[in-house]
């Protein structure tokens, strides 16, 4: 069975990308701030004006000699709502697109919220909050050099989404970054 | 080794002649279906195109996958929303309820009279402090595959009393996925 570092060889040289570089576990992040009752949220498709803690990213690609796995994937909430703040322990609609490929199709990551006996993961951190949860899927989802990626989430209690609140998505993973080998 | 859950994908499509699943996009997928009527039977997915997010998420096409779309089933898990609007929802430990479930695919009971016990899997089934909803399939798990209809009835009871009840109820079914991909230019 392919694992995450071979996957990402396989992936990588059937699009021709099988450059070598430098192995390593990647992290890439988009933060969100919401307007109040916004209940959809498009992840990596707008970097104007984010600090370097709202986005490691300047474009939604990786670069020409970087690829990353998708093996894990975060959702952080800042709610701050008032009486009742929102929360992604209530259903959620995840969708991952890589290229034109749907990848990670209308998926409900609010199971791993909190800790209700209902987690996907056979041990599952009692740290995982409403407001903090982490999915660790279970194939390897490849992004390639220079393949343009998103990401959206539905809330359902939109309603309760305050001016402000900030939702932050995190994919985590084996990577590929550039390495030059040789002095230029 | 024992077989891998795409291994076992890829086996039993192409048993089914379903021999172009092995070329799709793999996936990590969940299905779930809510019933926010107080009942003591429910019958989940079946007819659940009716039923909009955040009832269900399975969309328009009904309780089967489309061409070339595949679920293999590794987990299933019962929870209990908490109002008719099916937003917010709870674990079994929340009401002491366990559930009673069939799966059928197709014309096939493929797991019969199995239940979902408040608090079991203990031996291996870390959720922080609380009992787990969740059963993992043994062995490899099942797969739904496209273009087959699939629905779970369940009825919920009291986990010690072994007595009938009446709950709001939803299921999910989750595992490894495979998402159609042309491969070609169309």
């Amino acid at each position: 069975m392919a694992n995450q570092v071979n996957k990402l060889a396989y992936v990588d040289s059937k699009l021709g990308a099988s450059l070598p570089g430098q192995q390593t576990t990647r992290v890439i992040y988009d933060s969100v701030n919401a307007v109040a009752g916004q209940g959809f949220y498009e992840f990596f498709t707008n970097f104007a004006g984010k600090t370097e803690f709202q986005t490691n990213l300047t474009t939604n690609k990786l670069d020409s000699a970087e690829s990353m796995v998708i093996k894990s994937i975060q959702l952080i909430g800042n709610f701050n709502g008032s009486p009742t703040p929102a929360n992604l322990a209530n259903h959620l609609n995840l969708n991952v697109t890589v290229g034109n490929q749907v990848v990670i199709k209308d998926f409900d990551p609010s199971f791993n919220a909190s800790n209700r006996g209902l987690a996907f993961d056979r041990l599952h951190s009692g740290f995982n909050s409403s407001q903090n949860l982490e999915l660790r899927l279970l194939t390897d989802i490849v992004i390639p050099p220079q393949v343009n990626f998103k990401a959206t989430l539905q809330l359902s209690d939109a309603v309760n989404v305050a001016l402000n609140d900030d939702i932050t998505i995190i994919f985590k993973g084996y990577g590929r970054i550039f390495s030059a080998g040789n002095s230029f | 080794m024992g077989m891998s859950a795409q291994d076992k994908m890829i086996t039993v499509a192409n048993r089914l002649g379903l021999t172009s699943l092995k070329d799709m996009q793999g996936t990590t997928r969940m299905v779930y279906d809510s019933i926010p009527t107080i009942q003591g039977v429910h019958t989940f997915f079946k007819g659940a195109s009716q039923r909009a997010f955040p009832l269900s998420n399975i969309g328009a096409n009904g309780n089967q996958f489309q061409v070339d779309e595949a679920l293999l089933v590794e987990k299933i898990g019962f929870f209990f929303p908490t109002a008719a609007d099916g937003i917010s929802y709870n674990g079994c430990g929340a009401t002491g309820l366990s559930v009673k479930f069939d799966l059928v695919i197709g014309n096939k009971t493929v797991i019969k009279d199995a239940t979902v016990e408040l608090g079991g899997e203990q031996a291996f089934y870390n959720d922080g402090a609380v009992a787990s909803s969740v059963i993992d399939l043994e062995g490899v798990g099942i797969l739904i595959p496209p273009q087959v209809e699939y629905y779970v009835v369940a009825k919920p009871f009291a986990n010690a009393t072994r007595s009938a009840d009446t709950a709001r109820l939803g299921c999910y079914l989750f595992g490894t996925g495979a998402l159609l991909n042309f491969n070609t230019t169309i």
